[in-house]
């Protein structure tokens, strides 16, 4: 619980009281609840105040979870009989399960490339954008991508990328870069196909985040570095990048953990195909469990994703925790 | 090290000017203080000499060559910063290391030279620190030691112990000032804190609503300033302004106040009667040249003592005349209490006359 102690002066019934307007009795009432002078109380009383939200975030996660542990060693039917149990046999089949591990190798694949190119690309926009004069215009023109829906940015993507009326396809064909096949029917640029749409989709909140975080770089740690001899090409990468890590780290934890739930615009581009060249994690997890309805098999791959997840996030947390972020909200307080 | 010379330099923010034809020369191996209050133009100064800023009109010259286009990294100069500007992301060695890698010295030369730097400054057992984990005081001497650690042939200052609390920085005044005697590297220190101009440098530049006000060794600048600002900004307690007249009385020329009329010296006399007389002046009198009384004696007059501020050493006292008060140090064994008549005597060789209207100083 929190541990807060009561503030002698306004207690937080009064202070509960004043803002949604209760009557003095009401107030004093609250108060007196609070127990502002007892720590005991006190917490008794925070805790009443966070059990709708501790219920509500009950049913919606917690339960599910438990329930997602269940399915997971049990054979589900649905609308047929009851779960049985399997003795693991969820879990020992994914160990000999080919498309289970190549999924894992193309989702590897896929979110490197993806956050490779999102990083690069979101970096270089936001200092090219940092201080320009067109600063605001430009940044709303390039958040325009993001607005749009992952279903209909996949849709818009399948049109260019058409072998027949494809803008996109006729200008790589008559490049010379691509030969007789399709992009997306092709097993050697399905991927990129993918790939391209989402960097399109999501560099700009990189951009924008990469913006925010250039906007707090000490300009002073600029000037000492100029001063000591770094020209501009130095300056970026010794003080302008690590004091870029913290903000780097956000960007990259949620496109990542985004790349391991979207799959919309993929199910719209490929479907998995051709061949399951596309066929990452999260989209076999969806054929295992919502068209072949293997619920419990499903369940067991949804685990092995959010340990996953769960593990990479707190490596990527360890590896970007970088002293530059922390000595600086230290000395906020200076 | 390297003589700098400031030719006529402007600098324009827009439209508003923070520095107005600028001249200033600093010899040598000289300690120089640029001393004025917030907004008065020398930090503006400073980032100009280290090339931070672009010199909107003059010149300005490290030696004999013009250093107007060259960049910082190329002007040879270290720069300590106001608010230390370290690198949070390197150690205090990565921090003092830093300009000697970028110009590719070896690891061997950069160990000896960062250790020699940091030995100086007694921070040599915290190189494997991050800023982060430091003091105020330290991640000053490291701030100072990635200056030094160049020798290069301009140092320059902003304001680099503001921060600290008031027993460190009394501390930090004195090894500055030793520091710069071992070196005899030529010093730009920019400050507002009058002190720390008066107490370390060789000579010092007060600037003020982008002016420069008055050019000279410490002791000039508090004995005998240029005009009345610069007397009312040096010096702590303020100097005591007091509008008075310039009578003839008895054959002498008085400086008359409702409450004294007090003849001037001799050479004094001649000064005011050969610039022009008759003016309305102001007398300027710091509060340790007036010396305190319960009885009266030669030239002095009456007043009423207002409130008494002991401070150990010395006791502050304000005296109310007629219209204005003065402040007086007195001896701590002045007894006078609130209300009391007391008896005031100036030290006329130390008292200043200005010009009422363009505040320059006569003597």
């Amino acid at each position: 619980m929190i541990e807060t102690p009561p503030r002698p002066a306004r207690s937080l019934g009064e202070a509960v009281g004043e803002t949604i307007g209760f009557t003095q009795e009401g107030a004093r009432y609250l108060k007196y609840e609070a127990g502002s002078l007892n720590p005991e109380g006190s917490r008794r009383y925070y805790f009443y105040l966070m059990l709708p939200a501790i219920f509500v975030l009950a049913c919606i996660t917690i339960y599910p979870f438990f329930w997602l542990i269940y399915m997971s060693l049990h054979s589900v039917d649905i609308g047929g009989a009851g779960d049985m149990w399997n003795d693991f046999r969820n879990w020992t089949r994914l160990t000999r399960d080919r498309k289970f591990q190549d999924g894992w190798l193309r989702l590897a694949h896929y979110s490197v490339l993806c956050i490779l190119f999102e990083v690069g690309i979101g970096v270089l926009l936001a200092v090219i954008l940092n201080n320009s004069r067109f600063e605001k215009v430009l940044v709303t023109i390039f958040l325009m991508p993001m607005m749009v829906a992952p279903i209909v940015a996949g849709l818009v993507w399948y049109y260019l990328y058409n072998s027949t009326f494809g803008w996109y396809h006729w200008l790589l064909q008559s490049a010379g870069i691509l030969g007789e096949t399709s992009i997306l029917g092709d097993r050697g640029t399905a991927m990129w196909g993918i790939v391209i749409v989402d960097i399109w989709q999501w560099t700009p909140l990189i951009a924008l985040i990469t913006l925010a975080g250039l906007k707090r770089v000490p300009r002073d740690q600029l000037e000492a570095n100029m001063v000591d001899g770094a020209g501009a090409f130095k300056n970026f990468f010794q003080v302008t990048l690590p004091n870029l890590y913290p903000f780097l780290l956000i960007a990259i934890l949620l496109r990542f953990m985004d790349n391991f739930r979207f799959i919309d615009a993929i199910l719209v581009l490929t479907g998995g195909g051709p061949a399951n060249s596309t066929k990452i994690l999260p989209l076999y997890l969806f054929d295992i469990s919502f068209q072949f309805f293997k619920l419990g098999r499903g369940a067991a791959i949804a685990l092995t994703l959010l340990i996953m997840t769960i593990v990479l996030g707190l490596i990527l947390v360890r590896v970007f925790e970088s002293p530059a972020g922390k000595v600086n909200q230290n000395e906020e307080g200076r | 090290m390297a003589s700098v010379t400031i030719a006529n330099v402007w600098k324009y923010y827009g439209k508003t000017s923070a520095v107005r034809d600028l001249n200033l020369n600093c010899n040598d191996g000289e300690f120089l203080c640029v001393l004025g209050p917030s907004g008065c133009g020398k930090s503006s100064t400073l980032r100009m000499l280290a090339g931070l800023e672009h010199i909107s009109a003059g010149d300005i010259l490290f030696g004999e060559r013009r250093i107007n286009d060259i960049p910082p990294k190329d002007r040879d100069i270290a720069m300590v910063f106001e608010n230390y500007a370290l690198y949070p992301h390197k150690t205090v060695y990565g921090n003092i290391a830093n300009s000697l890698r970028l110009r590719g010295m070896s690891k061997a030369d950069i160990q000896q030279r960062v250790q020699k730097a940091a030995r100086m400054l007694e921070i040599d057992h915290l190189l494997d620190r991050r800023p982060g984990e430091l003091s105020g005081g330290q991640k000053q001497r490291t701030a100072i030691g990635r200056a030094i650690v160049r020798e290069p042939r301009l140092f320059l200052f902003d304001e680099p112990i503001a921060h600290l609390d008031a027993k460190l920085r009394a501390h930090m005044r004195v090894e500055l000032k030793l520091m710069q005697r071992d070196l005899r590297t030529t010093m730009i220190y920019v400050t507002h804190d009058q002190l720390e101009a008066l107490s370390m440098a060789d000579r010092v530049a007060v600037m003020h609503e982008g002016v420069l006000q008055q050019f000279g060794p410490p002791q000039e600048v508090y004995h005998r300033p240029a005009n009345r600002w610069v007397a009312g900004f040096v010096g702590e307690p303020p100097m005591n302004f007091l509008d008075c007249d310039l009578a003839e009385e008895g054959g002498d020329l008085c400086v008359r106040h409702p409450n004294f009329t007090t003849p001037l010296l001799p050479e004094q006399a001649q000064i005011m009667q050969a610039k022009g007389g008759g003016r309305g002046v102001t007398l300027g009198i710091r509060p340790d040249e007036i010396a305190l009384a319960a009885e009266p004696g030669l030239h002095a007059f009456s007043g009423q003592v207002m409130i008494t501020e002991p401070l150990g050493g010395d006791l502050l006292v304000d005296v109310i005349l007629e219209g204005s008060k003065v402040l007086v140090k007195a001896k701590p064994n002045y007894r006078g209490g609130r209300g009391e008549v007391c008896h005031l005597t100036f030290d006329r060789e130390r008292w200043h006359l200005f010009d009422r209207e363009d505040g320059q100083a006569y003597f």
